[in-house]
Order: C-alpha cells, then sequence, then structure tokens
C-alpha cells in the first residue's frame, strides 16, 4: 500500500465533492426514498476494502449471496449517530445497515466487536 | 464527538405473529424496497431520530418479530425498554384476544415502569375487519393504555403513535426528575424525599440526563 493512501486510510487530507475535513460535507441519504440517514460532519471518510452484499441480488435456486468489493466508507463510531437507519440480525459478527424507511440495503455494515458502523459511500446519496 | 441529541428511548413492538409489526417499522410499506437479501436476514432494530418538542429524541426501536412464536418475549429483550407498543390486527380476533396475554408478560417481565401503547393495525382493511374500534378503546380503558387504530399500510396514525409513545415516557421521566429534585426552596421534607430517591437502584428514568 502506498503512502499517499495510508494518509487517506486515516481519513486526512481527504477533500473532494463529498468529504471535508475528512468527514462527509453533505447529508447521507437514501438512494431510493431519501431518507436522512447521516446529518453533515457526522462520518469519518476511510478507506478499506470491504465485500459487501448486493442490493439486488439475482434471483435464482441458487441460495449464493453475491458480492462486490467496496472501497469509500464513512465510519461512524456510535450507533445513536445516526438520523434513521436500520440494524439486521446478526449474521458472522456483522449486522448489516439499511434503510429505516424503505429497507433498502445493505447500506453498510456494523461491526459486533468494535460497535462501529461504516457506510458505502457508493450505496448512498449527498445531498 | 459532542452529544448530538438529548434523549433516547428504547422501544419495543410487540404482538402476536403477522400483526404487522415489521409494516409499522416502515414508512413505505407497499413499494418498499422488497429486496430477499435484507428481508431475508431480517431487521433487529431501528434507529429513528424525531423532533420531540424541540428536544432532539432518539428512538431505537425492537421488532420482536420471529420470536412471538414462543408466546413469550424474554426478560433479555424487555431490559431497559422504556415503551412498548402493543399490536393486534383488527382483522384478526385471536390477535386482539392475546393482547391480554401480552399484557400479563410484560408485567411479569418489564420494568413495571414501562409506558404502553396498544395499536389495532391493519384498519385499512374494513370488510374483513373483526375487531371493532369500540372494543380496542374498551380494552385501553381497562388496563388504563393509551390506543389507537393504526395502518401501515397507509401510514395512519403510525407517526402519531410513536410520538405519543416518546411525549408519554418524556413526561414521565421529567415527573420523576422533579421528584427526585424538587423546583425552589428545598425544606427538610423535600431534601429527605431526594435522598431517599437516590438511594434506589438507578432507573431508565434518570438515564435521559446522563446519555
Amino acid at each position: 500500500m502506498s503512502d499517499s493512501e495510508s494518509v487517506e486510510k486515516n481519513g486526512i487530507e481527504v477533500s473532494n465533492e463529498y468529504v471535508e475535513n475528512g468527514t462527509n460535507k453533505l447529508i447521507v441519504k437514501c438512494k431510493f426514498c431519501g431518507s436522512k440517514m447521516l446529518d453533515k460532519k457526522s462520518g469519518t471518510f476511510v478507506k478499506q476494502e470491504k465485500d459487501l452484499p448486493l442490493m439486488q441480488q439475482e434471483t435464482g435456486k441458487d441460495a449464493e449471496v453475491q458480492n462486490e468489493k467496496v472501497n469509500e466508507f464513512y465510519h461512524v463510531e456510535n450507533m445513536y449517530t445516526f438520523e434513521n437507519i436500520g440494524f439486521t440480525h446478526t449474521v458472522d459478527n456483522y449486522k448489516y445497515l439499511s434503510c429505516a424507511d424503505c429497507d433498502a440495503g445493505p447500506v453498510g455494515y456494523y461491526d459486533m466487536n468494535t460497535k462501529h458502523s461504516f457506510v458505502a459511500l457508493s450505496r448512498i446519496n449527498h445531498a | 464527538m459532542a452529544k448530538t441529541y438529548d434523549c433516547l428511548f428504547k422501544l419495543l413492538l410487540i404482538g402476536d405473529s403477522g400483526v404487522g409489526k415489521t409494516s409499522i417499522l416502515f414508512r413505505f410499506s407497499e413499494d418498499a424496497f422488497n429486496i430477499s437479501f435484507i428481508s431475508t436476514i431480517g431487521i433487529d432494530f431501528k434507529i429513528r431520530t424525531i423532533d420531540l418538542d424541540g428536544k432532539k429524541v432518539k428512538l431505537q426501536i425492537w421488532d420482536t418479530a420471529g420470536q412471538e412464536r414462543f408466546r413469550t418475549i424474554t426478560t433479555a429483550y424487555y431490559r431497559g425498554s422504556m415503551g412498548i407498543m402493543l399490536v393486534y390486527d383488527v382483522t384478526n380476533e385471536k390477535s386482539f384476544e392475546n393482547i391480554k396475554n401480552w399484557i400479563r408478560n410484560i408485567e411479569e417481565n418489564a420494568s413495571a415502569d414501562v409506558e404502553k401503547m396498544i395499536l389495532g393495525n391493519k384498519c385499512d382493511l374494513d370488510a374483513k375487519r373483526q375487531v371493532s374500534k369500540e372494543r380496542g378503546e374498551q380494552l385501553a380503558v381497562e388496563y388504563q393504555i393509551k390506543f389507537v387504530e393504526t395502518s401501515a399500510k397507509d401510514s395512519l396514525n403510525v407517526e402519531y403513535a410513536f410520538y405519543t409513545l416518546a411525549r408519554d415516557i418524556k413526561a414521565k421521566m421529567e415527573k420523576k426528575q422533579e421528584a427526585s429534585n424538587p423546583p425552589g426552596g428545598r425544606s427538610g421534607a423535600h431534601q429527605l424525599k431526594a435522598n431517599e430517591q437516590q438511594r434506589k437502584p438507578t432507573s431508565w428514568l434518570s438515564r435521559c440526563s446522563v446519555l
């Protein structure tokens, strides 16, 4: 891993149209119904590669869960920081995060060990 | 990070299987995102943020769906819960009759000062109705619990129900705080009362201000 990536990993010096001073510049909303999930500046931008189940699973007899690799997340230490969010039952020490209003998800995951939540930037809208 | 809310209330949804507890947790039940993955695993709880008379209140709402078939909810589930929505289905007589059993279960397992509310759900299905609104009201009077008919499908009264329950919890909490900390001059008698309160084990009622 290069140096620049490790700097990004700490949420420092990352600035783009969504991230300012390492946190989300804009409100985080559901892509589908617009439900407010996170207030501005309440998630810390982190880069980490994670497998996340697809929001639209192909239907078929094969019960295999289809995943994709996701690299960018907002890290939320305290679950009560969320405005509106759903937590699924636990699977392999993780809970998946979903929209509290329309159930779209997973938009991220919650780690049962650390009690920290991670919201995938690619699964939400900024507003 | 600084605390971004004023109060945190843990709420439970309780009632027979199929009365629509999970639907009550949605804003859009019909055109919900009908996707296999999340619904297969099931929702454990949701966090919702409401504005209650100028206070930012976080609701952590637990769906007991899937456990109700055991006819009781375990003590662990009740632990720390401050409010309980008792849900029945107006098109299902049995689910209404079972509200009494659920209340007994709550009395045996939950904190004595837990706030309760009865919801008669699916009131949009008038043609299939088996339980009249009057009977719901009667039951509520009998147990001195607030009651409202809801339709998760039409989003009727659902938000109202959560606001009402949250407001009642907040009011009870403030009343308790006042009792242990009376405003105005502190006479010896009041002081004694305050000390007595402090000796009691901390209940959830004092927790809001701590959070």
